[in-house]
Formats: structure tokens, sequence, C-alpha cells
């Protein structure tokens, strides 16, 4: 509890430091106070921002953009990689779409798409799940190869079926790689994501956040940039501490799994 | 009638291009509430048995029958105890671990009434102070005992125990071969003990099936007489310690 404690007292104080060093150089007059504003400026024009409902609502745009992709790679990344631990020749398969697909940034693919799917919600999510998609089921692939035989040979030796042995056996003992992909799929979903919308938030009206923070730089309003910034960030240290760190704490880190 | 008969069982494996042989025509039979001793060198095919009868395998010829009915498959009948420490599942909790199997064969009526069992099982390998533990957090003679424990919980009619103290310290050892032996005596359940250490065999068990290996055979099956507790250091113990290791 307390080295916790002391964890958060370290990280606002090097936020303070930063902000200091920020206030300083922006004090300094070195560069104009159009494109490097001074802290407190970025501060009220996100409290304005957040007044007026503007940035929330984009916030909620995106990150319903960022659940539902994540919910469709989740559901297809089960399927691939429950088929391709099954039988070889779906091994096979997925294994092929892997090495085409993962290595193929998201970005690359937005022409393509935007001629597919039109500017619209569908093409984001698209590049969403692509993103999230590969790592996962690498990941996942992994997960289960990596359990041990003798898990499966306990099961078995109680009289578990396939089935059984999957949801019993398989599930938790694949979680810590389970849950290292969806970490990898949640930073990789958000990069995406953010492009995305800077791409393409306007034609289909879509907005979100990174449109925020494109429509804040078409009109020079650095402030509002940053204010953007900052709510990408805070979202991200939220995610990372409250929710990941904490699941993990109460399964993985509990059970000495630990990848 | 035998509880357990294995008749002309063999088993090769496939690496590759060659074909190895492991078990060749082994006959032996089990009685009801004996413990059996496999021993043999390593690589003599005696693990390999073991999975046979606990069904994890198919011969390639020959057969295995319980209570005078051919095996098909594992089943929780025969409950295998392996020396691998990693047995018990990490994300549950000892107790747990204990319960996980009661609850597949529908074992007891309610929660309460299964981890009532579960608790009483662990209490006698005195684990009683770490139902609460995760695997991780015990030591490697406390996991085998678990092990243990959720072995003899579900009552099966054979234990198979694959050199299940093999990797542990000789004190430990020797605390859990007592241990072992004190179960045993007190429910009656039957066990196959698979060891390649003359000494181990000869303090537990009450018959020794001595292998041979390239291909695994039946060598010899010595009737252990000696009395119980047993003394590593009688002239009767040597005795049979040299006969053992001149077959070996």
């Amino acid at each position: 509890m307390l080295k916790m404690k002391n964890n958060y007292f370290q990280r606002l104080f090097w936020i303070l430091v930063i902000a200091g060093i920020w206030k300083a150089i922006s004090l300094s007059g070195l560069f104009s106070p159009l494109i490097f504003p001074s802290p407190e400026t970025v501060l009220k024009s996100f409290y304005l921002s957040l007044l007026n409902g503007e940035l929330i609502r984009q916030t909620i745009i995106s990150l319903s953009l960022i659940l539902r992709g994540l919910i469709i790679s989740l559901i297809i990344a089960l399927i691939l990689s429950l088929l391709a631990i099954s039988s070889k020749t779906f091994a096979g398969m997925v294994e092929t779409l892997l090495a085409i697909a993962h290595p193929l940034p998201g970005i690359a693919l937005m022409p393509l798409v935007l001629i597919w799917f039109g500017a619209g919600t569908k093409a984001i999510i698209f590049i969403i799940v692509h993103s999230v998609l590969w790592p996962l089921v690498l990941n996942l692939l992994t997960g289960f190869r990596a359990i041990p035989e003798i898990y499966r040979l306990v099961g078995e030796n109680y009289g578990l079926n396939s089935l059984k042995i999957m949801w019993y056996i398989m599930t938790p003992a694949s979680l810590p790689y389970f849950l290292a992909g969806i970490k990898i799929g949640w930073a990789r979903a958000w990069r995406a994501l953010i492009s995305a919308e800077m791409l393409f938030g306007a034609a289909g009206g879509i907005g979100g956040l990174g449109w925020y923070i494109f429509k804040k730089r078409v009109f020079f309003d650095i402030p509002g940039v940053f204010a953007g910034l900052i709510v990408i960030v805070i979202i991200g240290v939220l995610v990372e501490d409250l929710l990941f760190n904490k699941v993990e704490d109460i399964t993985v880190k509990r059970w000495g799994m630990q990848i | 009638m035998n509880l357990l008969e294995i008749k002309d069982l063999s088993r090769s494996f496939v690496t590759g291009k060659n074909k190895l042989l492991v078990l060749q025509r082994m006959n032996m039979s089990v009685k009801k509430g004996e413990l059996l001793s496999v021993l043999g060198p390593s690589g003599c095919g005696k693990s390999t048995l073991l999975r046979l009868i606990a069904g994890f395998l198919k011969p390639d010829s020959g057969s295995i029958s319980l209570k005078g009915k051919p095996l098909s498959g594992p089943d929780a009948d025969r409950i295998m105890v392996f020396q691998d420490f990693n047995q018990l599942f990490p994300w549950k909790t000892v107790l747990q671990n204990v319960v996980f199997p009661l609850k597949l064969k529908k074992v007891g009526s309610s929660r309460k009434e299964r981890e009532e069992i579960a608790r009483r099982y662990l209490a006698r390998v005195q684990l009683d102070e770490f139902l609460h533990f995760y695997p991780h957090q015990l030591s490697g003679g406390m996991k085998q005992r678990a092990a243990l424990a959720r072995a003899l919980a579900t009552s099966p009619e054979i234990m198979l125990m694959d050199e299940p103290f093999a990797s542990l310290d000789g004190q430990t050892r020797s605390t859990l071969q007592e241990m072992l032996l004190k179960i045993w005596q007190e429910s009656e359940s039957t066990i196959i003990f698979v060891t390649h250490d003359i000494r181990e065999a000869l303090l537990l068990s009450d018959r020794i099936v001595v292998m041979g290996s390239s291909p695994g055979r039946v060598k010899k099956v010595m009737e252990n007489k000696l009395t119980r507790p047993r003394d590593q250091l009688s002239r009767d113990f040597t005795e049979m310690y040299k006969e053992i290791y001149g077959l070996l």
C-alpha cells in the first residue's frame, strides 16, 4: 500500500517538474506563445472545452469506436486462434494470414479502406480491428501453445472433454498471454483510431479526439491541440493503471503467472 | 480376481523413420489394496506403462482391464500423481485445486460439503494451514502433498504415482514416503508406484515389478515380505537390495 502511494507521489512530482520546465520555456520567450502556449493557457483551454461539452463528446465518440473495434477483434481473434490450435490445416491458414497482415501498418491500408468503405465509422473500425487483431491472435496462439502439457493431462485424467478442457484449463492458463495481447491491442487501437479520425473524421462527419486535435490545429488553437493530447494521456494512464494493472493484480500476479 | 490385469501389452513410438519398441509383451496384475512398485532404470518404459494404464496412451497390442473390463481412455477411476511440481493449477488455491475434481465428479451435494471433504484430505497431508495459498507460494514437497490430496479426494480405484518424490530433497522425500504409507494403510487404496530408486521400492511396496530396458519388459516380480515399519539398515533389507541391484 505504502509503495503504491509512493508511486503516485512520484508520478505527481515528475508531472509538476515537467510542468515547471514547460512554464520556464514559455516564460523565456524563446518561442512565440502562439506555438508554445504556457501550461495555464493549456489548462484553461482544457477546462473550457470540458465545460462546453465538446471534448467530452469527442472522447465518447472515440471510446465507443475503440470499444467496438476491440470487441470485434477479440471475437475474431478467439475464433482464429482456437481454430489454429485445433487443426493443423487452420494453423497453416492463420499463420499465413498473420505473416501477410501483421507487418502491414493500418495507415498503409487507409487509401484502400477509404475506397472500399468510404470515410465513415466502418472504415475507422476496420482500421482498428486490423491493428488489434493480429497482435492479439499472435499472443493467444503463443499462450495456448505455452500451456504445459501436464494441465491438459490432469484435465483428461478427470474425464474432461476437449470443450471443458478449453474452458476450465486453457482459458485461465493462457490468461497472461491474453492480457499481454489486449494491452498491445489497446495501445495499437489508440494509434490507429487517432490517425484514422484525423484522416477522415471530417469527411465522414464522425469526429472523435483525432478529429478534435486536427481541427484545433487548422484554427491554430495550439492550447486546444494540447487539451486533446491531455485527454489521450489521461485515458491511457487510467486504462493502464486502473484497469490493466488491477486485473493483473487479482489474476496473473496473484497466481504467480506473469510472463 | 485381480483389480487390474495387464496382458501382452506392447507399445512403440515412432520418431522420424525409426520405430522404437518401448514395451514388449508386458504381463502383470495388481491386487486390490496393494502397493505395487514398478522399478526400473530410466528409459525402461515404466512411465509409458503408467500412461497406458491412465489411458493417456493407447496400446499397440495387448490389453489392460480394470475389474475385468477393458479400459477405454482416461477416467477418474485411475488418478495420476506426476513428478512434475506443476501438476496443480496455478490459478487455483490449494483448497480449490482439491475441490475442482470433486465438483467435476459431482461428489458432495454442495460447495460447502465439497470443501469439507477437501479440507479433510488436505489435513491428512498436513496442509490444513495452507488451504488458501496459491501453488507458487508452496515448496515442492507441499505441492506434491497437495497433489496427493487431490488424487485421494475422489477415491480412485487405483492411484498411479509416477516418481512423485523424485525431485525432492532426501529429507522431504522420507517424510512424504512415510506420509504416503500412513495414508495408504488407513485408506486401503491401491497404488502403483513407479520409481527408479530401489530403496524407495523396498520401503513402500508389497510387491516389486522389476523391469528391464530396451525394450521394456518384466524381468521379475518380487514379493516384499519385509515387516513394516521397514528398517533400511536391517540385514534382510540389505539382502533384498543386493538381489534387486543384481537384477538391474
